[in-house]
């Protein structure tokens, strides 16, 4: 019965992200949320842990802020949460935070699969899982889209440019899943209370008796204008006929 | 050692990133070594498009990943430690750029949407975040400075005559275990969307999975491929994964892109950017679409799109 460990970040909800007239982000106002890809992760590995039995832990680094997430995560059903945080992990970068990761995971908890979001919803770097992949030296399939376990090995159809792969490989292993390999449940009212009773392992930097440097330097952060001068046009057919006229101009459309 | 490496899982990746590389190798006064799997003649093609060495990976067996290359190009990595390392945000490269950056204790810049060498000869690179609402410049502290670039953000590098270069074959890489059992190739229900010129795009505004009908007729009219947002391909099941445009689906760079219906979230949006003109047609004023939009149509799709097919067609 394999132990499953899923990985999460409580992120800025990007929905709430409006550009100042500046052109600087301003997330004073900001709400914050479970990564959307993060949710698969969880929701993977409590169905297959109603397949096969087994364990789900849910795995967080982050500063205290999080608090709120570790209830929401474990609100979606893993039985216990490590919460990894301290006040110096605010805005960690992926080899930060794929090495705590590791540290903790390597040195204190059992598992045969890790499942981690094939990215974060915020910095969408995609590098968390791969990382701790290699940190711990287990297999990698990266972009999954459907998960089985059959005599000790995890069987995983992934995604590529050209379709897809489907790849086996012996556990422990670390998979990184895609949105669409399920539909994670929303949780209900009893969820949310049996969340708070179930127990969770905080640890802090102190802990882990170590640094970990900062490798990717922030440089600077702006507002990503996407904004063009829309021309408008009702729906009349006048108005039809000077939009198809405009449109000619540009020079876009080969016949006509 | 100093020098600049780049590698692509596919050919035409692989060309693209010696123009890149050619670039930033050119610009700090470095050689340009490209990682490549295939024979010697495609080696000889790589030196005469630009590279000044090539390492060259030899054939996997039929059930290995090409991931396998990891720890190779890692520990080659490692012994000639070059100034930057820069990848194809393939899938699969994305993947192994992360695990080579693992391995050699480097942070690395994940889709790189543009780059800059600052006086002190450092990458000053930018990416997007939140969901394409921010756009991040960063740089690296550590070596090799590494990037993943996504595809068609260079052109391929032309072959120059009388080029030459070094062709060293590395050692063939250790099976990892992991196996692949099975290659399915993509359905191809319609044509590829970030090859299309012109897009016209469904969005949730679309009701009925029959009046797609008049989406994909107007694209016909316009010699055009036909996309969708993620709740027409994700939520609805009317179109495939691989007709979707925006973040964790497809980016797009058509000459012309026509949505039909489509709200225009920044997840969405972010995906057609690089388009050359964007139109919309939406029944909602306010629609974020309009914001990021050249021309815009106000009104009900389903009395517009039957008068923009005839329009289009004279």
């Amino acid at each position: 019965m394999p132990n499953i460990i899923c990985c999460f970040k409580w992120v800025v909800d990007e929905a709430y992200i409006k550009p100042s007239s500046s052109g600087k982000i301003d997330l004073e106002w900001a709400e914050y949320k479970l990564s959307d890809y993060d949710r698969n992760a969880i929701e993977e590995a409590v169905q297959l842990q109603e397949k096969y039995g087994g364990s789900v832990t849910a795995v967080t680094v982050a500063s205290s802020d999080a608090t709120k997430g570790i209830k929401d995560a474990l609100s979606r059903g893993p039985e216990k949460a490590y919460f990894i945080n301290d006040d110096q992990f605010e805005n960690l970068e992926p080899s930060q935070t794929s090495a705590i990761l590791a540290k903790v995971i390597g040195d204190q908890i059992d598992y045969d699969l890790i499942i981690c979001g094939e990215g974060s919803s915020d910095m969408y770097s995609q590098q968390v899982g791969p990382r701790l992949a290699e940190k711990l030296g287990i297999p990698c399939i990266a972009f999954v889209n459907q998960l089985t376990i059959e005599d000790n090995r995890i069987i995983a159809e992934r995604k590529t440019d050209d379709g897809l792969e489907v790849i086996s490989a012996p556990l422990p292993a670390l998979v990184t899943v895609l949105p669409d390999i399920n539909s994670p449940r929303v949780p209900g009212l009893k969820d949310t209370l049996a969340a708070s009773k179930k127990p969770v392992i905080e640890i802090d930097l102190e802990d882990l008796g170590s640094e970990y440097e900062r490798l990717l330097i922030d440089e600077g952060l702006r507002a990503a204008s996407m904004e063009r001068n829309c021309s408008r046009f009702g729906a009349g057919p006048e108005d039809i006929k000077a939009f198809v006229e405009a449109v000619r101009k540009t020079g876009v459309i080969d016949r006509g | 050692m100093s020098g600049v490496w780049i590698y692509a899982d596919k050919y035409e990746q692989g060309v693209e990133l010696l123009t890149a590389g050619r670039g930033v190798a050119d610009m700090l006064g470095m050689k340009l070594t490209a990682l490549v799997s295939g024979d010697n003649n495609i080696a000889q093609d790589f030196i005469a498009r630009g590279a000044d060495e090539v390492l060259l990976l030899p054939p996997l067996t039929e059930s290995q990943p090409v991931q396998d290359y990891v720890p190779l190009m890692a520990d080659e990595a490692r012994d000639a430690d070059p100034d930057v390392f820069l990848i194809a945000a393939s899938l699969k490269g994305k993947e192994m750029a992360a695990r080579i950056a693992a391995r050699l204790d480097t942070a690395l810049c994940s889709e790189c949407s543009a780059m800059n060498i600052d006086e002190k000869g450092k990458l000053q690179m930018e990416r997007l975040m939140y969901g394409g609402a921010a756009i991040q410049t960063v740089s690296i502290s550590s070596r090799p400075q590494m990037a993943t670039i996504p595809p068609r953000s260079y052109e391929a590098a032309p072959v120059q005559s009388d080029r030459q270069g070094n062709i060293k074959t590395l050692e063939s890489p250790e099976p990892s275990g992991m196996q692949v059992m099975e290659r399915k190739g993509k359905a191809q229900a319609s044509g590829d969307i970030t090859a299309a010129r012109i897009i016209v795009c469904a969005g949730r505004g679309i009701e009925n999975q029959e009046d797609l009908a008049m989406v994909r007729e107007l694209a016909e009219v316009l010699g055009g491929e036909v996309a969708c947002t993620r709740p027409i391909s994700e939520e609805k099941h009317w179109m495939t994964e691989e007709s979707c445009i925006g973040l964790s689906a497809k980016e797009v760079k058509p000459a012309l892109y026509l949505g039909i219906g489509v709200s225009g979230q920044i997840q969405h949006v972010v995906g057609i950017r690089e388009a050359g003109i964007i139109c919309a047609v939406n029944s909602d004023e306010n629609a974020p679409i309009f914001e990021s939009a050249d021309y815009g149509i106000t009104g009900d799709l389903y009395q517009i799109v039957p008068a923009l097919i005839e329009e289009f067609k004279k």
